[in-house]
């Protein structure tokens, strides 16, 4: 007899329901296996305990020790009903969510989905930076997480560019200038020497102010003219 | 008394000699210096949307239009002369002395006057000197100088008009068309504009610098003084066209014409 077989009739054992040479075996079992005897035992307990007429007013010393115990009784006994080859697969993985999961997921696509609608509008309507002048402080933290380019930013980003290419024409002139004569040279120094100055005017007022936007716009096209006078210079 | 004569006579033809002289090498100055400024002429004939374009380095260039459906070109060229290749390429007339020119050390003045129909479309731009339209009527007016010079614009209605240099003044005298558009920009100098008080424009005009900007007969209450007075927007009529107007160091004015 094996242990299964064995638990299987413990019961019935009890109860003296099993034939003489059936009972024999499970006597003989339990006298040799001492985790059914523990099982045995512990169904005798409880068979003892429903006898008792009051109950409930008679628990057992520690009944929660004890259904713990029944418990991990019933658990031990399917777990070893289980087939081997099952017992060894790997969970599978589903797509069960908890609810915090589930909430969390949804939270976060709103959040993210908001976060690109309010860049994108932002984006688009990036010609009308004029009319605004102070950047708001969703747009200073959109900024700063480099989402959105605020105004000064892209001002920035415009004059680097712009330097660089009057670096280039400038260099360019230099190469031709002493081709000219004095008076184109001349010429040439008293104009760019008047935008110079317009330039560092502009720089000095964004300086004090970077959200002027008047001396932004007057900066942008003082540069644009220089780089105009530039090139059209270094073509000579 | 005879001493005193010969003497006289003796004077007398010294100082002829003497005016002979002078005479002779200031008529030789003046022919040699006529010599050396050359001068330059061609006739197109013009089609209906005729487009002048011309591209000078230095020099004057005065633009006038006339009763005629025929292009004249007078160029006088101071010394050394600069290369003028014309080209005519699809009804329009192609002038560029800095292309034409391109490498050479030393380049004089070219001074231009042409004539073209009314109806001509002029866009002329130098590196330095005066630049001159007046009755021009034809879609486009464009005076750029990229240094120094004055630009002046009289008697025109086109419907797109752009004036632009970096130190010099500009005049403008002339029609605001409906839903033209008018652009005059300068770095230092007066910009002056005269046009008609039943003209209907939306305006933008900025003096950032000076902040003298001047509506004369052009203020109501519909033009607002911007930025601590240093740009003024606004409409007159029903703003149809489009006037911008920027002197970053001068000033400006409307006149009414």
């Amino acid at each position: 007899m094996n242990c299964e077989y064995c638990q299987e009739l413990i019961s019935v054992y009890l109860d003296n329901e099993l034939d003489v040479q059936v009972a024999s075996d499970v006597r003989m079992h339990l006298a040799a296996c001492a985790a059914c005897a523990k099982v045995c035992e512990d169904f005798a307990m409880i068979l003892d305990f429903c006898d008792l007429d009051e109950t409930e007013h008679s628990l057992p010393p520690n009944s929660k020790a004890l259904w713990c115990r029944i418990n991990n009784l019933i658990e031990t006994e399917v777990a070893s009903e289980i087939p081997r080859d099952i017992k060894e697969e790997k969970p599978k993985r589903g797509w069960q969510f908890s609810f915090g999961q589930v909430f969390a997921s949804i939270l976060g696509i709103a959040l993210v989905s908001s976060l690109l609608t309010v860049v994108g509008v932002k984006n688009y309507s990036a010609s009308d930076v004029s009319a605004t002048n102070t950047p708001s402080i969703f747009d200073r933290a959109l900024s700063k997480i480099g989402l959105v380019e605020t105004p000064q930013l892209a001002r920035e980003n415009r004059v680097r560019e712009q330097q660089a290419a009057i670096e280039y024409w400038n260099k360019r002139v230099e190469a031709k200038r002493a081709n000219w004569n004095n008076y184109l040279r001349e010429a040439f120094d008293r104009n760019l020497s008047e935008i110079n100055q317009v330039v560092f005017e502009y720089d000095r007022i964004l300086e004090e102010n970077p959200q002027d936007d008047l001396s932004n716009e007057m900066l942008d096209s003082a540069l644009n003219e220089k780089m105009a006078l530039l090139r059209e210079f270094s073509e000579l | 008394m005879i001493w005193d004569l010969k003497k006289y006579t003796a004077f007398r033809k010294t100082t002829i000699l003497l005016f002979s002289v002078v005479f002779f090498f200031a008529s030789a100055a003046a022919t040699m210096e006529l010599s050396a400024q050359k001068k330059f002429s061609k006739i197109y004939p013009a089609s209906k949307n005729v487009r002048l374009q011309l591209t000078n380095r230095s020099g004057t260039v005065t633009v006038e239009g006339w009763d005629r459906d025929e292009i004249n070109i007078s160029a006088y060229l101071e010394a050394p002369a600069a290369n003028i290749v014309p080209q005519s390429l699809s009804g329009t007339i192609y002038l560029n002395i800095v292309k034409d020119n391109q490498g050479k050390k030393e380049v004089g003045n070219v001074n231009f006057l042409i004539k073209v129909p009314y109806h001509a479309s002029v866009d002329i731009e130098t590196m330095m000197g005066n630049l001159n339209v007046s009755n021009v009527r034809g879609g486009l007016v464009r005076a750029h100088i990229s240094t120094e010079g004055d630009i002046t614009l009289t008697n025109i209605a086109a419907g797109a008009v752009s004036a632009e240099n970096v130190i010099g003044d500009i005049f403008y005298d002339g029609t605001i068309e409906t839903e033209g558009n008018y652009r005059f920009t300068s770095t230092r100098g007066n910009i002056n504009l005269r046009i008609p008080f039943n003209s209907s424009f939306k305006m933008v005009a900025t003096a950032p610098s000076t902040r003298n900007i001047s509506l004369g007969d052009f203020g109501n209450s519909s033009m607002k003084f911007l930025s601590d007075g240093r740009r003024v927007v606004g409409q007159a009529g029903d703003g149809s066209a489009a006037i911008s107007v920027t002197n970053q160091r001068g000033s400006i004015s409307f006149i009414r014409r």
